[in-house]
């Protein structure tokens, strides 16, 4: 035993040594399983996009973990209520930090008001189903099983009760990093996301409670392809916030059940991708794949203030399922690095003919629909556009200078006669002057209904500080018969 | 579910098993038990793998309705032993009707209690049925009258919805029996209000860890792997096998509560 302690020592100072002098590839260790165990602690769980402190602790440690499994009814999008089964209360589940050669001590309880047998399969556990075996418990138990952090890497963790896709897609995944021995280097700020789809009865966008649809889930077709739970959940007012010159760890994860992830950061290049979670480290990546149910963790430093888009690259997802998540940057310009101002690059998926994005069938109705209030509009306009516009035009319809045009106070929008409703069913394309600015881009008609062109119309006519007033279903369609 | 031929053919014979249960009722006089109905023989095609073949089941009686606490009082008042105090942590766990009052012999509440009773063990369960002279119906008699559609509803997805919407919650937590659904037997609530003991809830298990197959006993259900059904679409029960699959005969929940069966004899 002695001797193999000792070179297990070598094998750690080597892989010390060579990878602070020469950033090669980390020299690999397994840990060994006899090695003693000291003291014990309680891990610190966190909820996206929070990560835990790091692990200072030197020594193998019992670390206690405390898991509890919530069913809970939450916003999915906005109007859009989802029954969720949750590791901890959010999706994803909670955030697990253990040492490389920790003792695990891990309970996981089901809470007695849920309806559901629930267990865990972590992915960082070599042993039988990863402790599903030791976990199935019935509503108000609680198992107890015990695991040795053998390798190092950052793991994924879900539910695997039957039906196993069903509990992964309702939400029953997260991420459990173990860090290797010598720990990760630092880094200014350490963040969590991790993307999962659901598979909704309605379609997306479809306001009240969603149940699940397991015929969506075997056909793979998911309506909402979203970065930590819901629409929106790490973007916006909750975007993830740093510092000019700040160097960022993202600790990345794809609960699937069944897409894998095309990750990329919109303005960034990742400095260090550990692929796959793993200790091969790659640099200088633009995109990289995460299985479902798998992870990577990547670096960047952040070296120019501005917004970066955490996407999944198969970008639809991104842009018409809520696979976005953002990082604010803030900070003084650097010319040197990007001379642009304020400019964000969007990714542009359309062509350079005009396109239609085409809305599922099922919402197009050729049945007259009842005029809304000008409440009623105002309220689904909101939700509309930022579905449907918000990409480009941004929140406060300010668009992108240069880029895209703004909507508010917008002299072009109001010079129209047709209070903007062609340039939505037939898009818009060429130069335009708006507000003394020239732009040349191209907009693609977008096919809502009657109603929902209303509904978004009075609501930029009415938000943006434009001239008002109230657009009906019955206007949009005497211009499309017009036309 | 099933191709429109196989449901002429199990018309057929359920209406034959009808008629023959009938004569079997009237000669026995046992039509005066109107808490229960009449689940008359026939087969169904279970959901577990390994049984391709449909299943056989004989007539028999079940309760209308699940037991509710009214119910239950009674039988704790006759039966010291199945109180709260008493109970042996072998036949039910600490859980055991931790919802009733701790002055629940004179509780006038509960006394007329018609929510279905929860937090019993299997064996308080199998108790109740044998104090009444009944028993729990098996897995497969359990199954077979759920799968009857609601009165009046021709619609196959029912049962599904039905389901889907008491795993996500849209359904109240506390209701009384009698309070969702009557099926074409006339028994109500067979889903949409509480879990319910089966006799043999752990013959037919999916595994602890759901994706195991491979030690699987012959017959039993792997969970994860939605084509070892024989019914991908029915993934509701896929969740009732594995719920079975996490119990003890005396573990006890908040949701879950149990019918009496009976065997015409």
């Amino acid at each position: 035993m002695k001797t193999k302690n000792f070179f297990y020592i070598i094998i750690l100072l080597l892989a010390v040594s060579g990878y602070s002098c020469t950033e090669q590839q980390p020299e690999r260790t397994i840990v060994d399983a006899e090695q003693e165990v000291k003291g014990h602690v309680r891990a610190v769980l966190t909820d996206a996009p929070q990560v835990p402190p790091r692990i200072t602790n030197k020594s193998n440690t019992k670390v206690i973990v405390e898991l509890e499994v919530i069913e809970k009814q939450m916003r999915l999008a906005d109007g859009v209520e989802y029954t969720f089964w949750t590791f901890g209360g959010q999706v994803p589940g909670k955030f697990i930090r253990v040492r490389q050669g920790d003792l695990v001590e891990f309970h996981l309880h089901n809470h007695p008001d849920n309806m559901l047998p629930h267990n865990i399969d972590l992915h960082a556990v070599t042993g039988p189903g990863g402790g599903a075996e030791a976990s199935l418990i019935a509503p108000g138990k609680s198992a107890q099983f015990s695991f040795r952090a053998l390798n190092q890497g950052l793991y994924v963790y879900h539910c695997a009760t039957a039906p196993v896709g069903m509990h992964i897609a309702n939400g029953m995944y997260g991420l459990i990093l173990v860090e290797p021995l010598e720990g990760l280097p630092p880094v200014d700020h350490e963040f969590y996301v991790m993307q999962g789809e659901f598979y909704t009865s309605g379609s997306y966008g479809e306001k009240g409670h969603q149940d699940f649809d397991m015929q969506k889930a075997i056909d793979e077709h998911p309506d909402y392809v979203v970065m930590n739970g819901a629409v929106g959940a790490s973007s916006g007012e909750n975007a993830m916030m740093v510092q000019v010159g700040e160097t960022v760890r993202l600790f990345m994860g794809n609960g699937g059940p069944n897409l894998v992830s095309s990750f990329h950061a919109i303005g960034e290049i990742f400095d260090k991708v550990y692929v796959e979670g793993g200790s091969l480290i790659n640099h200088d990546v633009q995109t990289t794949l995460i299985p479902a149910g798998g992870s990577a963790i990547v670096e960047f430093k952040c070296e120019v203030p501005g917004t970066l888009h955490l996407v999944d690259h198969s970008i639809f997802r991104a842009f018409n399922k809520g696979a976005l998540a953002q990082i604010k940057v803030v900070g003084d310009e650097n010319h040197n690095v990007y001379t642009g101002k304020e400019k964000e690059e969007v990714y542009l998926p359309e062509g350079s003919a005009i396109q239609t994005i085409s809305q599922n069938k099922t919402q197009k109705s050729t049945k007259p629909i009842a005029e809304k209030s000008f409440e009623e509009r105002m309220e689904a306009g909101e939700s509309l556009y930022k579905q449907n516009c918000m990409a480009c035009h941004m929140d406060h319809g300010n668009g992108i200078a240069g880029t895209f045009p703004p909507l508010v106070n917008s002299d072009f929008l109001q010079a129209r006669d047709d209070k903007g409703i062609g340039i939505i069913l037939n898009g818009l394309q060429g130069e335009i002057t708006v507000k003394g600015t020239n732009y040349n881009n191209i907009m693609p008609a977008v096919s809502l209904s009657d109603d929902q062109v209303a509904s978004i119309l009075t609501y930029i006519h009415n938000k943006f500080e434009n001239d008002g007033g109230l657009v009906k279903a019955a206007d949009v369609d005497s211009w499309r018969k017009q036309q | 579910m099933l191709i429109a031929g196989e449901n002429n053919n199990k018309m057929i014979r359920y209406l034959g098993s009808w008629i023959l249960a009938g004569l079997i009722l009237s000669g026995v006089g046992l039509s005066a038990q109107e808490d229960m109905s009449l689940i008359p023989a026939g087969s169904y095609t279970p959901f577990i793998k390994g049984i391709t073949e449909e299943v056989e089941v004989e007539g028999f009686l079940l309760d209308k309705y699940a037991v509710t606490n009214a119910d239950f009082l009674e039988f704790v008042k006759a039966n010291p032993d199945w109180s709260p105090e008493n109970v042996k942590s072998l036949f039910a766990d600490s859980g055991y009707l931790t919802h009733w009052p701790v002055n629940y012999l004179n509780d006038k509440d509960l006394e007329s209690n018609m929510e279905p009773v929860v937090n019993v063990s299997w064996f308080a369960a199998n108790a109740y049925c044998k104090w009444k002279g009944k028993r729990l119906p098996t897995l497969h008699e359990w199954e077979y009258a759920a799968l009857a559609l609601p009165k009046n509803d021709s619609d196959s997805a029912a049962l599904t919805r039905i389901n889907s919407d008491w795993y996500s919650r849209k359904t109240a937590v506390h209701a009384k029996v009698g309070s969702t659904y009557e099926n074409q037997y006339g028994v109500w609530d067979m889903y949409g209000l509480v879990w319910e003991w089966v006799d043999n809830f752990n013959t037919v298990i999916s595994n602890e860890d759901s994706r195991n197959n491979e030690d699987a006993p012959q017959g039993l259900f792997c969970g994860s792997a939605s084509l070892n059904a024989s019914d991908a679409s029915d993934y509701v029960a896929f969740i009732r096998f594995a719920y079975r699959g996490s119990l003890k005969a005396n573990y006890t929940t908040r949701k879950m509560g149990f019918r009496c069966a009976k065997t015409i004899k």
